[in-house]
């Protein structure tokens, strides 16, 4: 399995990649939502992306919206990670294309959880 | 105290004990609330961000250098003696402003937006004294957060 942790905050990225590396996921970083679609439009492929809200340069909303744009990356699993903790706020995410949202700040064990309602294990897909 | 600000300054502790708990711990119980600051930071650094839209606020994390290494080397995995650039402290420092910041917006009229985290040597200028204050104390060094809030459209 491949993740791409986007986030503009390189400590975040620690973490949340951290977590997942522990999962046994493959990891790609990028540092706001125009990094993490250079890296798609150049054909790198993943099963997840967690993507922060607040970015610089295109915020994690915008990312979602052109992700769910274009067809050859419907594959790919969109998790916001984010402070936005506003009902509304959750809800256009999901709309625009999200398929889950874990509010920070989160703990190794809630994040594994939402992988695992994702049914994106790596370790349970081997057992 | 406006409404609002009460309602923000509630919530400061648990939410930075919560962050501090699940993200930079492992643990809870290690930041503690303190009646106020037993003498001024040193060597201060300053991250914040504001809340804007409907409502205005500021929440602004205050601490030492070193205290900012400390928490820097922790998120970031890196041993006690482990050197920390000024880039690893901003970027930390600034993440925990915008957790503490982010989870109050929560609690704002719906509308606000949230800025990116600064991070500084110095002060951001302020046109009164915060309304509020919470002093912290974690693993020795202190740490002051500080709220502003403007519903009637004056400056912060």
């Amino acid at each position: 399995m491949r993740a791409l942790v986007i986030d503009d905050s390189r400590v975040m990225r620690r973490i949340v990649a951290s977590t997942l590396k522990g999962l046994g996921f493959e990891i790609a970083e990028a540092g706001d939502g125009r990094a993490a679609l250079d890296l798609l439009e150049a054909g790198e492929r993943f099963d997840l992306a967690c993507v922060d809200w607040n970015m610089p340069v295109m915020d994690g909303l915008e990312l979602v919206q052109e992700v769910r744009k274009r067809r050859d990356w419907r594959d790919l699993t969109l998790m916001m990670v984010t402070t936005e903790s506003e009902q509304n706020q959750i809800v256009r995410a999901l709309a625009a294309g999200a398929h889950e949202y874990l509010i920070k700040p989160f703990t190794p064990d809630a994040l594994e959880a939402k992988l695992d309602m994702l049914g994106l294990l790596p370790q349970k897909e081997l057992a | 105290m406006t409404d609002t600000t009460s309602t923000l300054a509630q919530s400061v502790v648990p939410m930075a004990q919560d962050l501090f708990t699940a993200m930079v711990d492992g643990e809870p119980g290690l930041l503690l609330p303190m009646e106020a600051l037993e003498e001024p930071i040193t060597d201060p650094l300053y991250a914040w961000v504001d809340i804007v839209g409907p409502a205005v606020s500021r929440t602004l994390v205050v601490t030492a250098r070193e205290t900012a290494d400390r928490l820097a080397r922790s998120l970031l995995l890196k041993e006690d003696d482990e050197p920390v650039t000024l880039e690893d402290v901003q970027d930390a420092l600034g993440e925990v402003a915008n957790v503490v910041g982010g989870n109050l917006k929560a609690m704002m009229p719906e509308g606000s937006s949230l800025t990116l985290p600064v991070v500084e040597h110095a002060e951001p200028s302020a046109s009164r004294p915060a309304d509020h204050e919470q002093a912290l104390l974690w693993w020795g060094g202190p740490i002051l957060i500080q709220l502003w809030t403007s519903t009637n459209g004056e400056d912060l």
